[in-house]
């Protein structure tokens, strides 16, 4: 009798064990995010070369006065990728005038005394706003007029975009 | 006799626990929104290779598994002083088996769902979502929970 009880006794923890077959587990993850103050990009200046002439190229170099310049301000010491959609001929009507050898630099001052020196393209370039939320950005570049290059005023759209990353 | 039947009650009691510890659920990624702007709403796709969140979850082939989410309704930020709102949208979870010939399946994260495992063990959910902050958000790091839990049949 002693063994007809402890049999049943094991054989009602089995089922009691088969049973119970719904099991759950948890994990967990986080959701995150970094508010920033809105970024402002401002075109300071137009890239200048001045008087050009037919076959004789002509650079600007960014500590030029005639050098191209952005202002950005932004998130405090945020970091910020540079992106740049340059042209490859300026135009006047018909005529294009090609432009490239693209130069650039920027520094949390206004000042380009200790800029950082990057190349402006469609590749994103890391900087980063000062204390402050402030960041200059100069642009020079060359300018290569054909022996035959008709006279006239040529013009071109350089554009910054610049986001949080 | 009675040996026959103690064994076969040992045997049986050996299966059982070879079947619970097939199961695993594991955290493999954050839903990470980055950068927001103040005033300006940012999503993340649950397709979003980097910022979705991701889970891993393995039962069994013919095994039922029932998923179902806690989501938080803000971020708070972790210097103190503010929280943020942040939405799941109904197609803002997607479920992926390992097999080859596994199909996605986009699902609503805010309603468990139950799903049955015919050609992976093992399956990826990802999941996307949205905050807002407001115009003057305070600006700093913001955190929130999400807690996934499984239950398998």
């Amino acid at each position: 009798m002693r063994s007809t009880t402890r049999v049943s006794a094991a054989l009602a923890a089995i089922f009691s064990l088969t049973a119970a077959a719904a099991q759950a587990q948890s994990a967990s993850i986080s959701a995150t995010a970094t508010v920033y103050q809105a970024m402002t990009v401002t075109g300071a200046r137009t890239l200048d070369f001045g008087n050009v002439f037919p076959g004789v190229s002509k650079a600007i170099a960014v500590t030029a006065a005639t050098s191209g310049q952005f202002s950005l301000t932004g998130q405090s010491s945020a970091n910020v990728n540079l992106t740049f959609t340059l042209p490859t001929n300026l135009t006047s009507g018909a005529n294009n005038l090609p432009i490239g050898t693209w130069t650039g630099c920027t520094n949390p001052t206004n000042s380009t005394a200790g800029c950082t020196a990057f190349t402006p393209s469609a590749s994103a370039t890391a900087s980063a706003f000062s204390g402050t939320g402030a960041l200059w950005v100069w642009v020079g570049g060359t300018v290569t007029p054909a022996a035959n290059q008709a006279a006239g005023t040529y013009t071109g759209t350089v554009q910054l975009t610049a986001a949080y990353f | 006799m009675r040996r026959c039947v103690l064994l076969t009650a040992f045997a049986l009691l050996a299966v059982v626990r070879a079947l619970t510890g097939q199961t695993q659920v594991t955290a493999i990624r954050d839903l990470a929104f980055g950068a927001v702007i103040r005033g300006v709403q940012t999503t993340v796709a649950p397709s979003d290779p980097i910022k979705s969140g991701r889970l891993y979850v393995r039962y069994k082939i013919g095994g039922q598994v029932q998923v179902a989410f806690t989501l938080p309704t803000r971020l708070n930020r972790v210097a103190g002083g503010g929280n943020m709102p942040i939405t799941f949208a109904s197609t803002d979870a997607i479920a992926q088996g390992t097999a080859g010939s596994s199909q996605p399946v986009t699902f609503d994260p805010n309603n468990p769902i139950t799903f049955t495992l015919q050609t992976s063990a093992d399956f990826y959910i990802n999941l996307g979502g949205r905050v807002t902050p407001a115009a003057n958000q305070a600006t700093g790091a913001y955190q929130g929970t999400v807690v996934l839990t499984c239950t398998f049949f």
